[in-house]
């Protein structure tokens, strides 16, 4: 069963200072990306950074990182459903 | 030789030691397609390190055998055109080291986007290239900017970070154009995860094979440890290390372990089974 995993953008808005769930995640699902690619040229923006699930099949469900957001903004779920 | 030798090798034994691969020349003509069409505006893509998303994992679950065969294709085929790596050996990597400039110590995007490490702790990579110059400028961009490195200094960086147990490899951006040379290890690194746990193959491997004498191997197990590749494992019964050489990238990582010199590097070339495995 994949996990679903939802996490709300304005809750977690600066995801680049945070990083808590990532670094708590003993598989290594959550990904730290871009909103937006890296436009040439340009600085790119602190809030154009997003944390998303990424690696679906290696979440065991631990819950580890919804405990451990500060901003409860992240949901993991098995009870199937499109995840982000 | 790998079809990318056969390509663009020239005269050059490896594709990575001819140094047009390295030309400023390549670096500005180099495909913009990818980057236009907003391939790196893809979430997943721009920095999720993961170019098979979660259509691929819904039909690995559901034993999709035909699309999932067909996802890995496209991002091969893609990957291939645009950005995929290759193992080298630490050795390789010193001779590169000589054919290119700028050299520069950059921070790593797969460790940014899987363990969100600060970019302080995380310039583990060599930036080469003209394309530096543009991380110089935008550093907030190219994610806290570059260090450039003399050869000697980024030899130094390259066989400490052998040392601590990380692969080399290089990486294209544009293929043929080269303007990476990483540090991997799983599952940090992008390509590698791709590559061990789906078998995508974005990041190839290298032009070697190991290989243990067991006369010499005296079980002591120091080398298990370095193999990122889950090609190198112990056999109390024997009590010899083994490795499978359908599964070993040439890395060269257990080879510097072991102090009774029990393994050691052959041609992939020289196996007929895997002279054309990457």
């Amino acid at each position: 069963m994949l996990a679903t995993i939802t996490v709300d953008d304005e809750k977690c808005n600066d995801p680049l200072s945070c990083c808590k769930c990532l670094l708590v995640c003993p598989s290594h699902v959550l990904g730290l990306g871009t909103s937006v690619g890296p436009q040439k040229f340009q600085e790119i923006d602190t809030s154009h950074f997003i944390l998303r699930g990424v690696r679906f099949d290696k979440c065991t469900g631990c819950m580890e990182c919804v405990e451990v957001c500060p901003k409860n903004a992240i949901q993991v779920s098995f009870d199937g459903g499109k995840g982000k | 030789m790998c079809l990318l030798c056969e390509q663009y090798g020239d005269s050059y034994e490896r594709w990575y030691f001819n140094p047009a691969n390295y030309a400023r020349r390549l670096y500005k003509i180099r495909k913009e397609e990818a980057e236009a069409a907003g391939a790196e505006a893809n979430p997943q893509a721009a920095g999720g390190m993961a170019v098979l998303g979660r259509d691929f994992l819904e039909a690995k679950e559901k034993g999709d055998i035909e699309a999932m065969e067909r996802m890995k294709k496209e991002a091969e085929a893609g990957a291939l055109a645009t950005h995929f790596g290759q193992v080298i050996t630490l050795d390789d990597a010193l001779r590169i080291i000589d054919i290119m400039y700028p050299i520069t110590l950059i921070a790593c995007a797969c460790r940014r986007s899987m363990q969100g490490l600060p970019n302080e702790e995380n310039f583990t990579c060599i930036g080469m290239g003209p394309g530096m110059y543009k991380w110089e400028r935008w550093p907030d961009t190219y994610r806290g900017g570059v260090q450039f490195l003399t050869p000697d200094e980024a030899k130094e960086v390259v066989t400490k970070m052998n040392k601590k147990g990380l692969v080399q490899s290089i990486y294209t951006f544009g293929t043929p154009y080269l303007g990476g040379l990483c540090n991997c290890d799983y599952p940090d690194c992008g390509a590698l995860r791709m590559r061990l746990d789906y078998g995508a193959k974005i990041l190839w491997k290298g032009h070697y094979v190991a290989q243990i004498d067991p006369e010499l191997c005296n079980g002591c197990a120091s080398c298990i440890h370095r193999c990122q590749f889950k090609a190198l494992n112990f056999v109390p019964t024997r009590n010899k290390a083994h490795i499978e050489a359908t599964e070993c990238f040439g890395c060269g990582l257990c080879v510097t372990e072991c102090d009774q010199d029990a393994i050691a590097l052959v041609e992939r070339s020289s196996l007929p089974a895997l002279a054309n495995e990457w």
